[in-house]
């Protein structure tokens, strides 16, 4: 009945809901956040998801108690790979930025163990790649201008270089998800 | 819905159960079903009902035509008082004032009793005409404008959706009278007739003792929730007329209840709603769930089948 009510727009339904259920969804959701702001999250997106949608939950496969932990599990893991994707960008894009000034002898071994990590992924390139990275962003050069250098189309070396970055992301976020 | 183990749970944040209703709230309007009929225009509603109800009247034979059904009217009588319905809107769509008040059945008797002397194919055939004349009328003109028929003052498109879900009544009547299964209108048919009904709802409460707030939820392709106001001081419109808002125009659910009135919550099946409101079923025939006053909720119940117009 309570599937039907929340079918038919009986916001009561979704209330009754929520006092029933959301302890439960709140408590999946912090036991794989360890967050209460995060799991406070995900037990909106959970219940929006069951309002939006009651007929994705299906009486006969089980509880409403039960679809809704694992939504809110989903959910929550979902959380944490988007985080730690955020976080893996953020060191990337560190690493592969040049620091402006090493300010301490530790950001100076970090900045020389970048180096030889972004120097080792880039030589693991192919040839045609390897080169246009190197022109593009050790030597500073424009897309044109690479292009104009290794005397290849403005189009092609765009394109390589969209490759090479592709690759360097890869191998940079397999690296980083193995020291982590 | 509480086991034990629930005492382990967290404590929810304050302020958590507001801000998930309210989001939940602007992700789907209340009273929205899910998933919703695509919206149709009441022409489209009552040309559906049409050829619905033209398809029975091909399919019968003599002795289906002469079938006993309803007020003493065997199935060609029905479908000359249907005629004559017909005819009467007409003569409402053009202005007529004689139409406004006249009895929905007397008006129509002598249409009826005439049948007896015509082949069921004249019938049939005149009857066909007289739809399609309603059409025509209808379907280059604006829904809005309100029309006088048969003690009924509501707009063109209001009127439409009245006509639809007497033509599926009058269709599961012969279908009843000849052994048929009953039919059940597309869902965007329904969606119309529902939201008509309930908002009708508060002009059929006026036997009610004290005014009662009706949470109605209507369950099922063409459903819905609907907050109304039963009995008590007057509906904003006066008696007999529609309300306010021309059918799938809006969301259903309305902003809050009276402070003065006892409150009960029905929840029942859309379509046997709609048998109800055509005075088809009776609510013991309904599988209803009914939060709050029991009495109440039978009384709301019965007083919904005075909407029909038969």
């Amino acid at each position: 009945m309570l599937a039907a009510r929340l079918a038919a727009g009986d916001d009561h339904a979704l209330a009754e809901v929520f006092d029933a259920l959301a302890h439960s969804v709140y408590g999946s959701a912090l036991r794989v956040l360890g967050d209460t702001s995060a799991a406070q999250d995900v037990v909106q997106d959970v219940f929006v998801e069951l309002w939006r949608h009651p007929g994705r939950y299906d009486p006969a496969a089980g509880t409403l108690r039960t679809y809704l932990a694992v939504l809110a599990r989903h959910r929550a893991v979902d959380v944490v790979r988007s985080e730690l994707r955020r976080v893996a960008r953020q060191e990337r894009s560190y690493r592969l930025t040049p620091a402006p000034l090493a300010v301490s002898a530790g950001d100076e071994a970090l900045a020389a163990e970048t180096a030889g990590l972004v120097r080792s992924a880039v030589q693991s390139l192919p040839a045609s790649q390897r080169q246009v990275v190197e022109l593009a962003y050790f030597e500073g050069l424009t897309c044109r201008e690479v292009a104009r250098a290794v005397g290849i189309p403005e189009g092609t070396a765009k394109s390589r270089l969209r490759l090479a970055m592709a690759k360097l992301e890869e191998m940079l976020d397999r690296q980083l998800l193995e020291s982590s | 819905m509480t086991p034990a183990d629930d005492r382990d749970l967290p404590v929810l944040p304050a302020g958590l159960r507001e801000r998930v209703l309210a989001a939940s709230l602007r992700a789907r309007d209340a009273g929205r079903p899910e998933p919703d009929a695509p919206l149709i225009s009441p022409v489209e509603a009552f040309s559906r009902a049409a050829s619905a109800f033209y398809a029975v009247l091909c399919f019968l034979d003599d002795e289906g035509w002469r079938t006993p059904v309803l007020r003493g009217l065997d199935v060609q009588g029905l479908v000359g008082h249907l005629i004559g319905v017909e005819e009467d809107v007409h003569r409402a769509l053009a202005g007529d004032p004689a139409v406004a008040d006249a009895e929905h059945v007397e008006s129509t008797q002598a249409t009826a009793l005439d049948q007896a002397a015509r082949r069921p194919a004249q019938t049939r055939t005149d009857w066909r005409r007289a739809v399609d004349r309603t059409l025509d009328l209808v379907r280059p003109a604006d829904a809005r404008p309100r029309v006088a028929v048969h003690g009924l003052r509501m707009p063109v498109g209001a009127l439409l959706v009245v006509r639809a879900f007497e033509l599926w009544t009058h269709e599961n009547d012969i279908r009843q009278a000849v052994g048929w299964a009953p039919s059940v209108p597309d869902p965007s048919t329904l969606r119309l007739m529902t939201d008509l009904a309930a908002r009708l709802l508060p002009h059929a409460g006026a036997a009610l003792p004290e005014p009662v707030d009706v949470r109605l939820v209507l369950t099922g392709p063409g459903g819905g929730t609907w907050d109304v106001t039963m009995g008590g001081p007057s509906p904003a419109a006066p008696s007999g007329e529609s309300p306010a808002a021309p059918p799938g125009e809006s969301p259903a659910a309305s902003p809050g209840p009276s402070p003065a009135a006892a409150a009960v919550a029905i929840v029942t099946d859309a379509v046997g709603f709609c048998r109800l409101a055509a005075n088809r079923a009776t609510p013991d025939d309904l599988d209803v769930d009914v939060t709050g006053d029991p009495a109440r909720a039978a009384a709301v119940l019965a007083a919904a089948t005075t909407l029909a117009l038969d």
